[in-house]
């Protein structure tokens, strides 16, 4: 189990790594457009990552989800080229930080707010009607839990019994707004329930528990071959997007940090946490350094563009 | 040859389809029918499409849904990006206001998104027009709005080769392709191969060959446009009817060669009065075909309206034979 959190722990600090590598560019006025980083969601991206098969999982995820790209085991360097909008980038420059497409590792992000989990219905679909003993992962936000394409989806997957998890990472805000003023009624996983899903709120402040929840839940869709929805609590630990002052943040922000919990867990076993530490910088500012080298994509991909597409013109 | 309708022609492919594949699904409302109920009988879909299939191929690939069009062809786009070939039926084309961003943001975007690395083999079927006393929410031709949209393949049958035709290569066309088809044509013979080939995408027919008039047009529009040219004949004028079939990508070129030859151009559509399939034609000849024009180009489409539900003033709005005629005339007249 310790060399799983280990592994774990490791993954996670890599995303955090990363994901202040793309800060520092885009401080430096070398990330066009706005970024959304996924401080805070560490160490439940990596939890679930960790524990997929890319041969036969697919996992679909916000417009959140460097993170997601990297615990699925997508290059580094290309997701970071991507989001530089660079031709080595996963698709030469084409898509950007919210629309990141791994297929090798089963993974895709989306800049539609809760549009990916129609998609990730797909893919559990494929799994199911092939056989392949596949699953699919959604990850949504708190207020992608109030759309339509959401809800339907969970009503659908029970529905047609679909091996899918849904991951409602609730970190109190969509944008500025908070999750108590958006979200009437019950609390979401009580609404989950009421679609006859199995859901499991997580606990905030045991990081151990979490991860072992997180690993049962997988295994039960897994070999049940049904859907689940798990509500985990995230802290959002920069604003919106990258750059937000984050003003309209009250005093409610009382998650902690989920890394620093799984830290000092492992610090408490005498686990040695500083050398990864230390490995997980190094790479990512030699990452940032490299697709800061990539090329801006050739004007000629949009006529390849153009003709692949068939457009009449 | 043989005699089929449209809805048999359609039901014939589908079957062909899915006897030939076993990753072909096919997914929407009602179209095995009385899920849940017990009923042994098939619906087939609102228009009898689909009927048989769940009995020769089972329900876990002929998959009836709950109305939810955003979750079901959402879901058909997760499936088609992981290894199915999905057939997914809107029961009308006005529902796709309900699951736009699936079809616009998702389906149309993720090939190019991907740089290639996720290919699409996904057709969305619907049904268009009006004619029925449907009313305004169940009668639409949006075929221009959704050729509007890079990424997406848009189809329009008018016979029932050219829609069993259609969907083969639609099914087998890497980019999401809508095949709309028209409610008033679903019991229309005609005589066709019952092997039902492929007919490729991005193909116009010229139908009837003629010198004084290009006439364009496609679905239902096509039988008024036949009609009107075989009355011209009489009166000595020669009309040239293009059946385009495929609106996204237009065969421009069959198009411009046809108004280099006449001169003349007239689009007779059921769609949009503004920005719509007649729009793009006259504006693709505009630009391509320009010295050769001895007229300004002319449309015929209804007026910029809902489509309004008694049954006289819908066959006002609709386009008719006679407004044809008058149309041709008119532009020989200009």
């Amino acid at each position: 189990m310790h060399g799983k959190l280990l592994a774990i722990y490791n993954d996670a600090l890599r995303i955090r790594a990363f994901e202040k590598a793309i800060g520092v560019m885009a401080d430096a006025g070398h990330v066009p457009g706005l970024v959304h980083l996924c401080l805070g969601a560490e160490v439940l991206q990596a939890t679930v990552c960790n524990a997929l098969d890319s041969k036969t999982d697919h996992v679909n995820g916000s417009h959140r989800s460097h993170g997601i790209a990297l615990a699925s085991g997508a290059s580094p360097f290309k997701v970071a080229a991507e989001i530089l909008g660079r031709e080595d980038g996963l698709s030469s420059g084409l898509g950007g930080t919210q629309h990141l497409f791994a297929p090798e590792q089963g993974m895709a992000s989306n800049g539609i707010v809760g549009a990916q989990v129609p998609l990730a219905a797909g893919a559990a679909l494929t799994a199911k009607t092939l056989g392949t003993h596949g699953i699919a992962v959604c990850f949504f936000g708190d207020a992608a839990a109030n759309q339509g394409a959401v809800l339907e989806t969970m009503n659908l997957a029970a529905v047609l019994s679909l091996p899918l998890l849904f991951i409602l990472e609730n970190n109190g805000y969509g944008l500025s707004t908070s999750s108590s003023y958006a979200s009437a009624g019950v609390n979401l996983t009580e609404r989950a329930k009421a679609f006859g899903l199995e859901s499991i709120s997580l606990p905030s402040n045991t990081i151990t528990d979490q991860i072992e929840q997180i690993h049962i839940a997988i295994n039960t869709v897994r070999t049940e071959s049904r859907p689940l929805f798990l509500e985990a609590p995230i802290p959002r630990l920069t604003g919106h997007y990258h750059g937000d002052a984050g003003n309209f943040a009250g005093d409610t922000d009382t998650v902690p940090d989920p890394l620093l919990l799984l830290r000092e867990f492992l610090d408490a076993q005498n686990i040695d946490t500083a050398s990864v530490k230390e490995q997980s910088s190094t790479e990512m500012d030699e990452v940032a350094g490299r697709a800061l080298r990539s090329q801006a994509p050739s004007p000629q991909i949009l006529d390849t563009w153009r003709s692949i597409l068939g457009a009449t013109e | 040859m043989t005699t089929l309708s449209v809805k048999q022609a359609l039901n014939q492919a589908l079957h062909q389809l899915m006897a030939a594949d076993d990753t072909v699904i096919v997914v929407g409302e009602d179209i095995v029918g009385g899920a849940g109920s017990g009923s042994a009988e098939e619906l087939g879909g609102a228009f009898g499409v689909t009927s048989g299939l769940a009995a020769r191929f089972g329900t876990a690939r002929v998959i009836d849904t709950p109305i939810s069009e955003t979750a079901f062809v959402g879901m058909g786009i997760g499936a088609a990006a992981t290894g199915l070939k999905p057939i997914i039926e809107v029961m009308f084309c006005d529902f796709m206001g309900v699951c736009f961003d699936q079809i616009m943001n998702q389906a149309a975007k993720m090939r190019f998104l991907s740089a290639d690395q996720i290919q699409l083999p996904l057709v969305i079927r619907t049904s268009m027009g009006a004619g029925d006393s449907s009313g305004a929410m169940h009668s639409q031709s949006l075929h221009g709005l959704l050729a509007s949209i890079a990424g997406l393949r848009v189809v329009c049958p008018s016979n029932a080769a050219d829609a069993a035709g259609l969907l083969k290569s639609a099914l087998s066309d890497p980019n999401p392709v809508v095949l709309l088809e028209h409610k008033g044509l679903y019991d229309l013979e005609t005589d066709i191969d019952p092997a039902l080939p492929a007919v490729p995408i991005g193909q116009g027919k010229i139908l009837i060959e003629g010198a004084a008039v290009t006439l364009v047009t496609v679905s239902a529009m096509v039988h008024h446009a036949v009609k009107a040219a075989k009355q011209l004949e009489k009166d000595g004028i020669t009309v040239e009817v293009i059946d385009a079939r495929s609106i996204s990508p237009l065969d421009s070129d069959l198009i411009t060669k046809s108004v280099a030859k006449t001169g003349r151009l007239l689009v007779v559509d059921e769609g949009a009065a503004f920005g719509g399939f007649a729009d793009m034609v006259i504006a693709e000849v505009a630009q391509k075909a320009f010295p050769h024009l001895k007229a300004a180009p002319r449309k015929i489409t209804p007026p910029h309206t809902p489509v309004p539900y008694a049954p006289s003033l819908e066959q006002n709005w609709l386009p008719s034979t006679p407004d044809i005629i008058q149309g041709v005339k008119d532009l020989l007249n200009a």
